[in-house]
């Protein structure tokens, strides 16, 4: 029997662009979260009043935090229409390695929800007057934080992927792995807005960053294993 | 001595059992399958034919007994590629065409020589349906995209579930087909039925889950 085995390459070019495909096929699902974003900076002036200085001190945070939330909308949906339809387990036999495969799932749905979400970032932040020079420092936090929620949510919704209901273990769960992302994110930019040096918390995020690239496919992988051997 | 039973097989169970919640599944199983073979897995529902086919793909892991690939125990990455599952759920994507969907597979797969996706397409039935999305598919036809994978796919063993449900006569005799083609080359294809599958090249080999 001849045949070509799949090399690594094409394989990762057919998960990601169908992924991508799919999500381009579901567009509303990703207006929703820009949609979501949008709509609560757009609030806050309103609830807390158009006062300068006050906005000016809360721009980065509200933003950070918005454009976090907005994500956690979408993550929910990143594993659970493939155990449903039965493409996990063929993602399973496939003969390439699984926790690559995932990353390239998780790169999808990075590109499909954070990017645009980081693209209208600058919009979010001008509407609460964020002054221009702090915006690439905000564009560079939220460039670092988003992935690093991306992967670390990938691993929560692996592992609750075979429990009904759990919308709400995920939110708990996710929420100290939030914590010391939005610190260091949030203090990058309130060091750059005071003219300090803001390098370091960027540079903490990075190494973060750098860790769940290589960790958290291999704990999604093992823990989409489980949830499949039952 | 037949050659059947000097070679060594492709696959082999050794009091293979499984159980969910201490209650076994079904009763410990041995069988050898040789190239060439094609089994029918017979059982009432819930007797486990799905479970020892899900175990045998890798998907759950084998709590007692030993599996053996090639006289070896069997290790995942050594039998990689060379099994192909057709389960209940056809791990079709509803979003995307068949077309769509069989790239993706050659993609994490590989293809068999000689053969391309748009022939394997008009041979399985689904001419014309081919940019169709998945989702607006008859059940038949959607059944019939996810055999197409096997067609495609280079794979020794087949493991199909229930590959005649939701077939008419005409996709019946196909998968017929494909089996023989297959076992002809040297493969291997283990099948769940509850009944009335028949197959032209003789009888096939039973593996009864109950008494």
């Amino acid at each position: 029997m001849t045949e070509h085995q799949a090399s690594l390459a094409p394989a990762c070019a057919a998960m990601l662009r169908r992924d991508l495909t799919l999500a381009w096929r579901r567009r509303g699902d990703i207006a929703m979260p820009v949609l979501y974003a949008l709509i609560v900076t757009m609030l806050f002036p309103f609830a807390l009043g158009p006062e300068d200085t006050l906005l000016l001190r809360i721009a980065g945070g509200v933003v950070l935090v918005t454009v976090l939330l907005a994500m956690l909308l979408a993550l929910d949906a990143m594993f659970s229409s493939d155990i449903e339809d039965g493409s996990l387990e063929q993602l399973v036999i496939a003969p390439q390695p699984l926790a690559l495969m995932l990353g390239m799932k998780i790169l999808a749905h990075w590109l499909t929800t954070a990017l645009p979400l980081i693209v209208i970032s600058p919009l979010l932040a001008a509407m609460l007057h964020l002054p221009v020079a702090v915006i690439p420092v905000l564009l560079l936090a939220l460039l670092m934080a988003t992935p690093l929620l991306s992967l670390l949510g990938a691993v929560l919704v692996a592992l609750t992927a075979g429990t009904r209901r759990s919308g709400m273990l995920l939110a708990l769960m996710l929420l100290p792995l939030c914590v010391p992302a939005v610190i260091f994110a949030a203090g990058a930019v309130a060091a750059a807005q005071q003219g300090l040096p803001w390098f370091s918390p960027i540079a903490w995020l990075g190494a973060a960053l750098v860790l769940a690239v290589v960790l958290a496919p291999m704990a999604c992988a093992a823990a989409l294993r489980i949830a499949l051997d039952a | 001595m037949t050659y059947a039973s000097t070679a060594v097989p492709l696959l082999e169970a050794r009091a293979l059992s499984f159980q969910r919640q201490d209650e076994p599944v079904f009763a410990p199983l041995d069988f050898q399958l040789h190239a060439g073979d094609l089994v029918l897995i017979e059982g009432d529902n819930g007797s486990g034919k799905t479970t020892l086919l899900r175990m045998l793909a890798g998907l759950l892991h084998v709590d007692e007994g030993e599996l053996l690939w090639q006289g070896e125990t069997l290790q995942r990455d050594q039998c990689a590629g060379q099994i192909l599952f057709l389960g209940h759920q056809l791990g079709l994507k509803g979003d995307l065409s068949s077309r769509e969907n069989l790239r993706i597979a050659v993609g994490l797969h590989g293809c068999r020589d000689g053969v391309d996706i748009p022939g394997v397409l008009s041979n399985i039935g689904l001419h014309g349906y081919e940019d169709e999305p998945v989702r607006r598919l008859s059940a038949g036809q959607k059944k019939r995209a996810a055999l197409a994978r096997l067609v495609l796919l280079p794979a020794m063993l087949w493991l199909l579930d229930e590959p005649y449900a939701n077939l008419d006569r005409t996709g019946i005799a196909l998968v017929n087909a494909l089996l023989e083609d297959h076992t002809a080359a040297g493969g291997v294809a283990l099948v769940t039925s509850h009944g009335t599958a028949s197959f032209h090249g003789g009888e096939p080999q039973r593996i009864r889950m109950h008494d």
